[in-house]
C-alpha cells in the first residue's frame, strides 16, 4: 500500500530537524544524522512490509472463512440456533453405513452341505441389492457409563424390518482395567465376530462364520473383561447370554443359554509389524435351533472352540502408504444332542460329532486407496450318524470350500468400493463362481476403529 | 473363591503401588519429547505414533492398548487428530484416574472452519491439527504439562516445575533466534503436501500458494497436479515441503517440471537424524527452508 506516502510523510517530520542545526553541522554530524536515517529508513520498511504481509494473510484468512459460509447456512444463525438449543450439545454421535451391491452367481444352490446354517449365514441374494443400513448412535451416558445402539435396516420379502443389531451400556470407569457390558453386542468369539460387517476385508464372511456362528454371534447378555498392567496387551473375559442367538435357539430365558470365554494378546514385532490372538469358547445348549428355512433342527450342547491370529506390517508402521495384513480364524465345533431335518424325514437322530472349519486371507494395501485381497476357506462336517444319511448334515464326504480374490478402492476412509469374485464348492458337485460388486459408504460420525 | 478374586486383585494392584515413575501415553513423538524434557527421570513415556507415521492413521494396536492401560497421563495433539483412534484406546484401556491432556485446547488454532461438510475432505471440525510446526506452541505446553505431573506426582512437583521454567525462558531465546534467522523467508511462497504447515507458515510469515492433495488427506490426483502446475506458473517459489511420513512422489513431479525443490521437512522429532530434540527440529526445519534443498 502507502509505504511511499509513509516514508515521505516521515521524512518530511525529521526534515526541519535535519535542516535547522544543519547550518551549524559539521561534517562528521552530518554524517551521524545520515545514518540514523538511514537505520530509521530500514526500520520502517520492515516494519511495513511486515505489515503488509499480515494484511495480505487477513486477506487471504477472511476469503477463506468467508467461502464455506457463502455457500450454505450463515455463521451467525448457526451460533445463535445453537446457543439456544444448548440440550443438543449432548446428543449422542450419530452414525449412518449405507451398503448395497450387485451379485451375480452362477450356481442355483448355495446350501452349504453337512450342516445347519441359520438364516444370517446364507449366501447374499442375487442381482442389485440394498444390504443393511446401519445407524449408530453413540454416546456417554454420565462419568460411569457409555451406551451404544445400532440399528439395521432392511427390507425382507417386500417389507421394512428393523434389526437390534447391539444395544449395550458400558462401565467406563471401573479400576484394574475392569469393564462390564450389558445387553445386546457382537461377541469376541474368534477375530472377526466382534467387528461390524463394513469394516470387513471381504464382501461376505468366510464359511466357518457363516455356518457356525450364522455371520456375527450378538445375544443379549452381562459380560465382563480386564485387561491386566503388563507390557504384552493381555484381556481375559467371560459372559452369560440369553441364548437366543445362532448358535443358540429357542431359549425361553429360565436359565442362561449361552457363556463365553476369552484370551487375547497382542503386541509388536518391531517398528513394522503387530499382532493380535485369541483363544475363546462358546458353550450353548439351545433348546431348539432352527436352521436351514427351519427344516434343521437341534437341541442339545453346542460348544464352539474359536483361535484366531491377525498380523500386520507396514513399512516404518505407516500404514498410508502400504500395509499387508495376514489373518486366519480356526474352529471346532463339538455337538451333542439330537438333529432332525423334516425335508429328509430323519426324525430326532442322537448327536455326538465334532466339525471344524477355518480360513486364511490376505490384503496388501498397495497405494493410499487400492487394497487387494485373497481368502481361502474351509469346513469338514465330520462323521454323521447313520440316521442322519442323506439329510442336509450328510456332505457325503465332501469338505466344502470358498476361494476369493478382492480389490477395492477407497477415495476416503468413509467410502469404499469392492469387487469380488469367489469360487464356492459348497456341496460335492455344486460349483458356484459368484460375482459381487459392493459399496460401503459412512456418513456422520465415524466411529474409530479397532485393530 | 473368595481367596482367589482378593490375590487375583492383590496381584493387580501390587505392580500399580510399586512403581514409582509417572507413565505418559504421549500421541505423537513431539509431546512424548517434551513430557520427557519437563518429567525427566521421574516419567515413563511411551510414544504411540511414530515420525515415520501419520498421525491421522494409527492404528488402535494392541500394543498401545496395553500402554493405556498403564497410563497416568495421556498427553496428545487434540483438535480430533487422534480421533480415528484414541477413542478405542480411552474406551478399552483408560483407568478412571488417567488424566487426559489436549495440546489443542491451550493454544490458538487455525483454519478453524465455520462450517465443515466431508465433501471438503478429511477437515478438522476444530481447527488445523497440526500444532507442532509452531515452536510457540511447545513452549506454551511446558507449563501446563508441569502443572498435571505436579499433581499427579506431588512429591517431585518442585522439580517439574523448575524444568517448566527452564525450559521456557530457554525456548524464549531460542524462538527469537530462529525468528531473526528466519527473516529472509518473510514472504516467500511454498507450495505444500497437505495442509500440515499452517502453523509453521503464520509464525515465519511464509506464503502457501497451493496445495498437492486436492482437499485433506485425498492423495493427489493427476488432474489436480496440473491445476497445481498452472497455479505455480511465473510464480517465486521457494519450495515444495513433504513430510516423512508422506509419499514424495507428486512432488518430485512437480520439482521435475518446474525446478523447484522438493524440501522434506522432520516435521516433528525423529523426523531426520538432525532432528533428534525438540530443539534441533526446529533448528534443522530453519535451516532446510532457508538453504531450500534436502540437505
Amino acid at each position: 500500500m502507502s509505504s511511499k506516502f509513509l516514508w515521505a510523510a516521515s521524512t518530511l517530520a525529521l526534515f526541519p530537524a535535519i535542516i535547522s542545526p544543519s547550518y551549524a553541522a559539521s561534517d562528521a554530524e552530518i554524517e551521524i544524522l545520515r545514518a540514523e536515517i538511514q537505520s530509521m529508513k530500514q526500520a520502517y520498511e520492515s516494519k511495513i512490509s511486515g505489515l503488509e504481509t499480515r494484511l495480505q494473510d487477513m486477506e487471504s484468512k477472511q476469503v477463506a472463512q468467508i467461502q464455506p459460509a457463502a455457500g450454505g447456512v450463515d455463521a451467525a444463525s448457526v451460533s445463535a440456533v445453537s446457543s439456544q438449543n444448548s440440550a443438543n450439545a449432548f446428543n449422542p454421535a450419530i452414525g449412518v453405513v449405507l451398503n448395497g451391491h450387485y451379485a451375480a452367481f452362477s450356481n442355483e444352490s448355495s446350501d452349504v452341505a453337512g450342516f445347519g446354517v441359520g438364516q444370517e449365514g446364507g449366501r447374499m441374494s442375487e442381482g442389485l441389492g440394498l444390504d443393511e443400513a446401519e445407524l449408530n448412535f453413540t454416546a456417554n451416558i454420565d462419568d460411569k457409563f457409555m451406551g451404544k445402539l445400532t440399528a439395521a435396516l432392511s427390507e425382507q420379502d417386500g417389507e421394512t424390518e428393523t434389526e437390534l443389531e447391539e444395544a449395550f451400556i458400558k462401565t467406563t470407569s471401573l479400576p484394574y482395567g475392569i469393564s462390564v457390558k450389558a445387553g445386546r453386542f457382537l461377541q469376541p468369539i474368534g477375530y472377526l465376530n466382534e467387528h461390524h460387517g463394513h469394516t470387513d476385508d471381504f464382501s461376505d464372511r468366510p464359511l466357518p462364520n457363516r455356518v457356525f456362528l450364522n455371520n456375527a454371534y450378538k445375544d443379549d447378555g452381562v459380560m465382563a473383561s480386564v485387561i491386566l498392567p503388563t507390557d504384552l496387551y493381555t484381556e481375559l473375559g467371560a459372559g452369560v447370554y440369553r441364548g437366543n442367538d445362532f448358535p443358540g435357539g429357542g431359549s425361553d430365558g429360565s436359565d442362561f443359554g449361552s457363556w463365553l470365554s476369552y484370551l487375547r494378546t497382542g503386541g509388536d514385532l518391531g517398528d513394522d509389524v503387530s499382532w493380535m490372538a485369541s483363544l475363546s469358547t462358546l458353550q450353548s445348549r439351545p433348546e431348539e435351533r432352527a436352521a436351514n428355512d427351519d427344516t434343521v433342527l437341534f437341541h442339545g450342547d453346542s460348544d464352539l472352540y474359536a483361535a484366531s491370529l491377525r498380523m500386520t506390517w507396514a513399512p516404518t508402521g505407516n500404514n498410508t502408504e502400504q500395509e499387508v495384513s495376514l489373518q486366519g480364524e480356526y474352529f471346532i465345533r463339538k455337538e451333542d444332542g439330537t438333529y432332525e431335518d423334516s425335508n429328509a424325514g430323519t426324525g430326532a437322530v442322537g448327536y455326538d460329532e465334532h466339525q471344524n472349519g477355518w480360513y486364511l486371507q490376505s490384503v496388501y494395501k498397495f497405494d493410499p486407496q487400492w487394497r487387494v485381497g485373497a481368502r481361502y476357506s474351509r469346513l469338514d462336517s465330520g462323521d454323521v450318524p447313520a440316521g442322519l444319511a442323506g439329510s442336509a448334515l450328510d456332505s457325503g464326504g465332501h469338505d466344502p470350500w470358498n476361494a476369493s480374490l478382492m480389490m477395492d478402492w477407497s477415495n476416503s476412509e468413509f467410502s469404499r468400493v469392492r469387487l469380488q469374485y469367489g469360487h464356492e464348492e459348497p456341496a460335492s458337485g455344486q460349483k458356484d463362481n459368484q460375482f459381487i460388486l459392493q459399496y460401503i459408504m459412512s456418513l456422520g460420525a465415524h466411529p474409530a476403529h479397532t485393530f | 473363591m473368595k481367596y482367589f478374586i482378593t490375590s487375583f486383585l492383590c496381584l493387580l494392584v501390587l505392580p500399580l503401588a510399586a512403581q514409582a515413575k509417572v507413565n505418559i501415553f504421549a500421541c505423537e513423538p513431539e509431546w512424548g519429547a517434551l513430557a520427557q524434557e519437563i518429567g525427566g527421570d521421574q516419567v515413563d513415556v511411551t510414544v504411540a505414533a511414530s515420525a515415520r507415521q501419520d498421525p491421522h492413521h494409527i492404528k488402535a494396536k494392541p500394543s498401545l492398548l496395553a500402554a493405556m492401560r498403564k497410563a497416568d497421563l495421556v498427553f496428545c495433539n487434540g483438535a480430533s487428530l487422534e480421533a480415528g483412534w484414541l477413542p478405542v484406546l480411552q474406551e478399552n484401556a483408560a483407568r478412571p484416574d488417567t488424566v487426559f491432556l489436549f495440546v489443542a485446547d491451550y493454544v490458538t488454532k487455525l483454519g478453524v472452519a465455520t462450517k465443515v461438510d466431508r465433501s471438503m475432505g478429511d477437515v478438522h471440525p476444530d481447527g488445523n491439527p497440526h500444532l507442532v510446526t509452531d515452536p510457540r506452541n511447545i513452549m506454551r505446553m511446558a507449563p501446563v504439562v508441569a502443572d498435571r505431573l505436579a499433581a499427579i506426582d506431588p512429591a517431585h512437583a518442585a522439580e517439574y516445575q523448575d524444568r517448566a521454567s527452564a525450559f521456557h525462558s530457554r525456548w524464549q531465546s531460542l524462538i527469537a533466534g530462529w525468528g531473526k534467522k528466519a527473516a529472509s523467508l518473510q514472504g516467500q511462497n511454498v507450495v505444500v503436501y497437505h495442509e500440515g504447515w499452517a502453523y509453521l507458515l503464520d509464525w515465519l510469515k511464509i506464503r502457501q500458494v497451493a496445495a498437492l492433495e486436492p482437499k485433506p488427506g485425498i492423495p493427489p490426483s493427476a488432474s489436480h497436479l496440473q491445476d497445481v502446475l498452472k497455479s505455480v506458473e511465473g510464480k517465486q517459489i521457494k519450495a515444495i515441503l513433504v513430510s516423512p511420513y508422506q509419499n514424495p512422489k507428486a512432488a518430485e513431479w512437480l520439482s521435475e517440471k518446474t525446478g523447484i525443490p522438493v524440501v522434506g521437512l522432520a516435521y516433528t522429532v525423529g523426523g531426520n537424524d538432525r532432528a533428534d530434540t525438540l530443539e534441533h527440529l526446529y533448528d534443522d526445519t530453519i535451516d532446510r527452508l532457508i538453504r531450500g534443498q534436502n540437505d
